[in-house]
């Protein structure tokens, strides 16, 4: 039994005090050794034994009464003893900041261990052990440099002090001087061969870094000769038969917390470990079996090998042998974090929940934050995720992770601005991370496709540095923006990369003839390809597929696997685009010859087809993919403007419907194609019907606003929404419309838009701003079609015209002849024009005679004009009524007669005009005689010139007249009905013979009652001149004395037939023009509008270009 | 096989230029180029400096074709009111004026022996061929009414003709349509031999290579040029890469180049062997509707092209 003794001052005896049996209030004692004076080192004995018996409040209160300022006043001369005691305390404070893991309780316990040792210092500033005393406490704060320092000073001193040695060995492992570390333990051993295992356990773990690795398991092997239960020495083992590598990084952490978490870190370090090597690692467990931390961390190993059953139990029983907050958290978290791999999101959530309940500050322990924020992102609950999420972004403000994950969840609930500016930060803080930028990428496609470029790009070049694979995905969608930007050859490139090597390239690249000429060896997809073929298959080559059958009969491979097939297909989309149609269509039906069942390539061949006017073949292609997917919005919308384009009505609705209900209304593009037809369907109708007229605008309009609602930036609703405002007469607000969706539509290449050109046009002209008109139409056409569309230089033409410009009018209609020859209702305008410009020239009070002069050419040309459309209709090429052709040549002729008159007086003056300046002339300058006399000659030349061209109108008359003479004998009958007035009948007979043809027929009556601002739309199309009450007023100056212009008419063999259905005043500006436009209606639609499904983007490249009608 | 772009002459005509061809040099005159506009007017021209030689009048409404015959010494030009002047080229007297109606007029072409001028029919469905020492109409080539249809049915409008070509021998004969097809004819016999199918817009152009009698060469408005045997019915080759109508081809002299015209403002150079474009000439600012090379190649200096354009411009290229 160990006793004390406390010698009682000025006397002999002493007080006996069991250490066994101390008092459990240290006051007694306490009272005992003051009383007594007893020597300080006693004051050490006792509370030491506190200490050993566990009782640390005593042991405190003993110190601290035995370092308070009056037992230094008291034994100011005792020195050492007040140091022993200041350096217990240090050491006791060091330790419990040592083992306290919260963060502002460590730095106390730090400062007040600090607080003590200098303390300590004071008193004797060259005290050994108060250095060591501060070197471990520097070690605890992880502050080795200064540790090293103040080992040095006791080394200096002494340089076999042990605990110096080892505090400075454990300096030098830490700082990855294993060898000096070595030397020290090495020396400890010599100086004191019998000290604890623990040394050599340094020793162990110094060879073990140091790759002696037998040396190292002999001393490891030693340390448990000495202690067999030494946990330390028994991981070791474990890690040096493991030989692993990785352990390394774990073991240097190990070292680091060598004191208490040593084994804890060891297990950790055979986390990475293999399965056999776990004996003695278990065997460590054993003899801890309630070491929560060991738990979680042999856990943690079992959950990286994957054994999710033993993860659980371990965590179990770590939650159960442990009250220590971060402990459980890590427990839960392991628990979590094992559900969570496993695919069970819902209790990995509760066990990450239970997690963070545990952890007060999120710093401490931040991975089940983001574990939890993942799991609900999984779970979809976006709002709790984010604020996760935002916890860690808290701690960790630049974890790339994270801000992707934030990033992700604003791109979820529709926050684009936020998750733009998430991402942009993780790639300002991780240039370096493709993901990141691929995710930015994806981000800013729909909205700054120059951005995304940029972003796909940096992702490209990041993966192509770390010698990644880039995705054929990535490299899509740089070709896909590269496309879009008008970056053809680029794209190409992209395209050509992503899609690698493969039969495609070989269709792409074979050229018909060897680059070896004579030593051609025989290449059987040359020889496919380049195979002529019979002329009559050739318009069905969109659908031949034997090419790819002979191919393989060759045992050539057009294998290729399916994740290549959307960029196989934008490829083919791209080589459209540069009009390499027949390779684009070669890849199209590869695509399909593979995959039957890719829609979207049939649509594209359908398209391609469409475009080359091929409208049967393109129904077929439609067909076959419709055979596909019956339901397909996209097919059924092209289809049904096909069956428009058939002039199918009837059917192109029902198709209209079935696609806007197989999308259950959503697909705004076929929702559209409703729209359209319901205007076209207001505006043909054969009798006009104000009632029917106004229901189907009414529709058009509530479908239009329907797109609009759903997709306010929606182009071609906007369009159509502006036509019918405009069909309505509010010109200002479609004027409107159109400009801005004019703006919109520039800028991609996808997006062609030609018809808000015209539509602008249109308005422009009917609200009498020509030339401003002429000049949207004329960019329109040049920008749009390379000057082709005869239709736009028909609404050109008649632009001109009500301009009264007059050659102009002329030349463009030639200019419209010359793109479409067998469009007859182009020469008939051309006649009325040209007929109109004489009239208005013989009108005119003042002329010259080469006015009159063009006139009567421009006469005789309307005359041909018409005559020739006379004879063309007997032959029934067109469908212009007879009787009105020959009105109008009748009427030709008629002021043909009138322009002689006209002509001859003219010249007359002229003559005498001429003559008079001869004379007075002659009378100037009688000396320059000679010269007066050529000129003499000169107007006599002319005078005879001018003689042989109206011989020669004459001529030419005579031959009209026989061939009129022909006409009348063969169509007699219904001469006779025309020339009795019934013009209705007459117009009767032509709509019969036109029935199959979808032609607009109105009710003159209507017509003329029709305002302005209606007929713009309607009636651009129609550029028949007929103005009989133009001629009236013409006639009125021709012939002076005859007052009634409608006897002259009459008298001519003329039938104004307009001015007797006509009530209106003739004189009236808009009722003129609307007949004057509104005969006849050959093959135009009003209006022309291109809706499109949304162009291609990354996935697929359906873009139909729908044209309405025709 | 190059072209080098020679030179250019702005605003030749007053309107657009429609039509071009070489005249051959005679016994009287060196070889000329011939051009027809718009503005109503036939302009001839030394191709050596682009001067203008001689402005012929007379035609109403737009010039639409010209042709030159063989000899060089006679050229006709049609213009949209149906009628052809067939005329002098030294004295620029008219031998002739033909009409046919109410056929129109379109492209027309002499015969290599210059017997015969053959002429675009339009709504007609035919060729008119014209005999050359009387000028008088002597056969009519129609393309047979696809069967069923009646003789009544408007759809012989699709058949409107728009080109003409001779094969070199003068044997046989190739008519284009508004609807894309081509139409062989026997000319000695006066008989359709088949059509050649393909194209599925309207036909604007058709050449023979000089060289090889049974190739046929066709631009089209779906952007395509097609290379048929025109004998064997077959198509040996579609050419893809214009971006809007091919208005006119043409054989270069050796055979083994295909220049071409189009609404794309540009002039193409193709190579029939490797099936692409070779070359590509930007300087016209709109349709290029003529594209011409001069028959027979000047040796050392290659053979010239010719191209004319709405933009009222000529260009002159050397081929080689």
């Amino acid at each position: 039994m160990a006793c004390v003794y406390i010698p009682v001052q000025n006397s002999e005896e002493e007080v006996r005090v069991a250490l066994d049996q101390l008092p459990r209030d240290a006051t007694d004692i306490l009272d005992i050794l003051k009383a007594e004076q007893a020597p300080l080192d006693l004051w050490l004995i006792i509370a030491r034994e506190y200490f050993k018996q566990g009782k640390i409040e005593q042991f405190r209160q003993i110190l601290e009464e035995g370092s308070s300022p009056e037992i230094d006043e008291y034994y100011a001369d005792v020195r050492y003893e007040r140091i022993a005691i200041l350096n217990a305390l240090g050491a006791y404070y060091s330790y419990l900041g040592k083992i306290e893991t919260k963060q502002r309780e460590k730095e106390e316990h730090f400062i007040l261990a600090t607080q003590y040792y200098n303390k300590a210092s004071r008193i004797d500033m060259h005290e050994p052990s108060t250095w060591i005393g501060k070197g471990q406490l520097l070690l605890a704060k992880g502050d080795v440099d200064q540790a090293f320092a103040a080992f040095k000073i006791v080394l200096d001193g002494d340089r076999d002090n042990i605990p110096a040695l080892l505090g400075q060995a454990c300096v030098e492992f830490n700082r990855g001087k294993y060898s000096n570390s070595l030397e020290m333990y090495k020396r400890v051993l010599q100086v004191y061969p019998g000290c604890p295992a623990a040394v050599r356990l340094g020793i162990g773990l110094c060879r073990y870094k140091l790759g002696q690795f037998e040396r190292a398991k002999q001393a490891f092997e030693r340390v448990l000769q000495l202690d067999p239960e030494n946990v330390e020495a028994l991981v070791a083992l474990g890690i040096v038969d493991l030989q692993s590598n990785e352990g390394w990084s774990y073991l240097v952490d190990a070292v680091k917390f060598m004191y208490l978490f040593l084994l804890s870190c060891m297990l950790l370090v055979a986390a990475s470990g293999i399965w056999g090597a776990m004996e003695k690692m278990r065997r460590a467990f054993d003899i801890y079996p309630y070491c929560a931390t060991a738990l979680n961390y042999l856990a943690n190993h079992f959950f990286f090998t994957g054994q999710h059953f033993l993860v659980e139990q371990l965590t179990e029983t770590a939650l159960a042998a442990s009250t220590h907050g971060s402990t459980r958290a890590h427990s839960y978290y392991n628990l979590a974090r094992s559900y969570h791999s496993k695919g069970d999101y819902e209790k990995a959530g509760l066990y990450y929940m239970a997690s963070v309940k545990e952890i007060n500050k999120p710093q401490e322990f931040i991975l089940p934050f983001y574990g939890l924020g993942q799991v609900q992102l999984k779970l979809g609950d976006f709002k709790s995720s984010l604020s996760n999420f935002e916890k860690v972004l808290e701690v960790y403000p630049e974890n790339c992770e994270t801000l992707k994950a934030v990033a992700h969840i604003y791109l979820q609930l529709n926050q684009t601005t936020k998750a733009h500016e998430a991402l942009k930060k993780a790639t300002r803080i991780d240039p370096r991370d493709p993901e990141a930028f691929l995710d930015l990428g994806e981000l800013l496609i729909s909205t700054d496709s120059g951005a995304a470029l940029d972003a796909f790009k940096t992702a490209r070049s990041l993966l192509k540095k770390a010698n990644e694979e880039v995705s054929i995905e990535l490299l899509n969608n740089i070709g896909v923006l590269h496309f879009e930007k008008g970056e053809f050859e680029l794209a190409l490139q992209t395209f050509k990369e992503a899609l690698g090597d493969g039969i495609w390239l070989k269709l792409i690249n074979t050229e018909p003839q060897s680059a070896l000429v004579g030593g051609s060896y025989p290449d059987p997809i040359r020889e496919a390809l380049y195979q002529p073929m019979d002329s009559c298959l050739a318009p069905r080559k969109y659908k031949d597929m034997q090419l790819f059958h002979n191919l393989e009969k060759d045992g050539i491979s057009v294998d290729f696997p399916w994740d290549k097939i959307t960029t196989l297909s934008n490829l083919a989309r791209l080589f459209e685009q540069l009009h390499k149609t027949e390779t684009a269509s070669l890849l199209y039906r590869l695509i399909l010859f593979k995959f039957p069942e890719y829609v979207d390539a049939y649509l594209r061949l359908a398209a391609i087809a469409k475009s080359r006017n091929n409208v049967s073949l393109s129904i077929e292609l439609i067909h076959d993919a419709l055979q596909v997917d019956d339901k397909n919005p996209d097919a059924l919308c092209m289809l049904g403007d096909l069956e428009l384009k058939n002039d199918d009505w009837v059917k192109a609705k029902d198709t209209f419907r079935a696609a806007k209900d197989a999308s259950n209304g959503k697909d705004s593009y076929a929702t559209l194609c409703l729209g359209n037809w319901n205007y076209f369907a207001a505006v043909r109708s054969e009798k006009r019907a104000p009632k029917l007229e106004a229901t189907h605008l009414e529709k058009a309009k509530e479908l239009y606003t329907k797109v609009l609602v759903e997709h306010p930036a929606n182009m071609y609703a906007a369009n159509g929404a502006g036509v019918v405002l405009a069909e309505k007469g509010q010109f200002d607000i479609a004027k409107e419309l159109f400009t801005q969706v004019q703006e919109a539509a520039s800028g991609s290449v996808f997006v062609q838009m030609p018809d808000v050109w015209i539509n602008l046009a249109h308005v422009h002209f009917a609200q009498g701003n020509f030339s401003l008109a002429i000049k949207m139409y004329q960019n329109c056409l040049r920008k749009f079609y390379y000057n082709t569309d005869n239709q736009i230089l028909l609404y050109l033409a008649r632009t001109h015209y009500e301009a009264e410009q007059w050659q102009d009018c002329k030349k463009t209609l030639l200019k419209a002849i010359h793109l479409a020859p067998s469009n007859y209702t182009l020469r008939f305008d051309t006649g009325v024009a040209l007929q109109k410009f004489s009239a208005s020239t013989l009108q005119k009070t003042k002329r010259t005679v080469d006015e009159v002069r063009a006139t009567v050419a421009e006469l005789k040309n309307a005359v041909r004009v018409f005559s020739q459309l006379s004879a063309a209709s007997n032959l029934q090429f067109h469908g212009f009524d007879e009787k009105k052709i020959e009105t109008h040549v009748g009427y030709c002729k008629h002021l043909l007669e009138a322009a002689k008159v006209h002509c001859d007086a003219a010249e007359l003056e002229d003559q005498q005009n001429r003559h008079r300046l001869e004379l007075a002339r002659q009378a100037a300058i009688r000396e320059e005689e000679s010269r007066v006399a050529e000129e003499q000659k000169k107007v006599k030349l002319e005078k005879r010139k001018q003689e042989d061209e109206l011989k020669k109108v004459m001529q030419q008359e005579q031959h009209l007249e026989r061939i009129k003479e022909h006409w009348k004998s063969s169509g007699s009958k219904r001469k006779d009905r025309a020339q009795s007035g019934d013009e209705e009948g007459a117009h009767g007979e032509r709509r019969r013979r036109k029935g199959s043809s979808k032609k607009r027929k109105r009710d003159k009556k209507t017509e003329a009652q029709m305002d302005d601002q209606d007929e713009y739309e309607d009636d651009n199309a129609n550029t028949n001149y007929y103005e009989p009450e133009n001629h009236q007023v013409h006639n009125n100056q021709v012939d002076d004395d005859n007052d009634d212009p409608q006897d002259l008419l009459a008298a001519a063999g003329l039938e104004d037939s307009d001015a007797d259905n006509d009530p209106a005043a003739p004189s009236s500006n808009t009722g003129r023009r609307i007949r004057g436009w509104s005969e006849s209606e050959d093959d135009e639609e009003p209006e022309k509008r291109q809706p499109s499904t949304s162009p291609p983007v990354r996935d697929n490249s359906v873009d139909m270009q729908l044209t309405d009608g025709e | 096989m190059k072209l080098a772009w020679l030179r250019s002459l702005e605003t030749c005509h007053q309107d657009c230029v429609w039509a071009c061809t070489w005249l051959p040099a005679s016994d009287k005159s060196a070889g000329l180029l011939l051009t027809g506009s718009l503005d109503e007017t036939v302009k001839l021209w030394n191709p050596d400096d682009l001067s203008l030689v001689r402005t012929n009048t007379g035609h109403c409404l737009g010039v639409v074709s010209v042709a030159a015959h063989p000899s060089g010494r006679i050229a006709a030009s049609a213009s949209m009111d149906s009628f052809i002047r067939v005329f002098d080229v030294e004295s620029n007297n008219t031998i002739a004026t033909l009409e046919a109606p109410p056929s129109e007029v379109w492209q027309m072409q002499f015969d290599p022996r210059g017997t015969t001028l053959a002429v675009a029919g339009g709504s007609s469905a035919s060729v008119k061929l014209w005999d050359t020492a009387e000028w008088k109409l002597v056969s009519t080539l129609s393309i047979p009414r696809p069967e069923g249809s009646k003789p009544s049915d408007k759809g012989n409008n699709k058949k409107f003709v728009l080109s003409v070509a001779w094969s070199p021998s003068g044997r046989q004969l190739a008519c284009g349509s508004m609807d894309g097809s081509i139409s062989v004819f026997d000319v000695q016999r006066a008989k359709f031999l088949h059509h050649l199918d393909g194209h599925t817009m309207p036909v604007r152009s058709l050449a023979y290579s000089p060289l090889d009698p049974r190739v046929l060469v066709s631009g089209s408005d779906d952007e395509c040029i097609h290379m048929y045997d025109a004998e064997g019915k077959t198509l040996l080759t579609s050419m893809s890469g214009h971006s809007s109508w091919v208005l006119s081809v043409d054989v270069s002299p050796d055979g083994a180049a295909i220049a071409s015209g189009s609404s794309d403002r540009t002039v193409k150079l193709w190579d029939p062997k490797m099936r692409a474009a070779v070359q590509t000439m930007t300087n016209h600012t709109d349709q290029v509707w003529g594209v011409k090379f001069e028959a027979v190649g000047g040796g050392a200096r290659g053979s010239l092209l010719a191209s004319v354009s709405d933009d009222k411009s000529i260009s002159l290229y050397n081929y080689s």
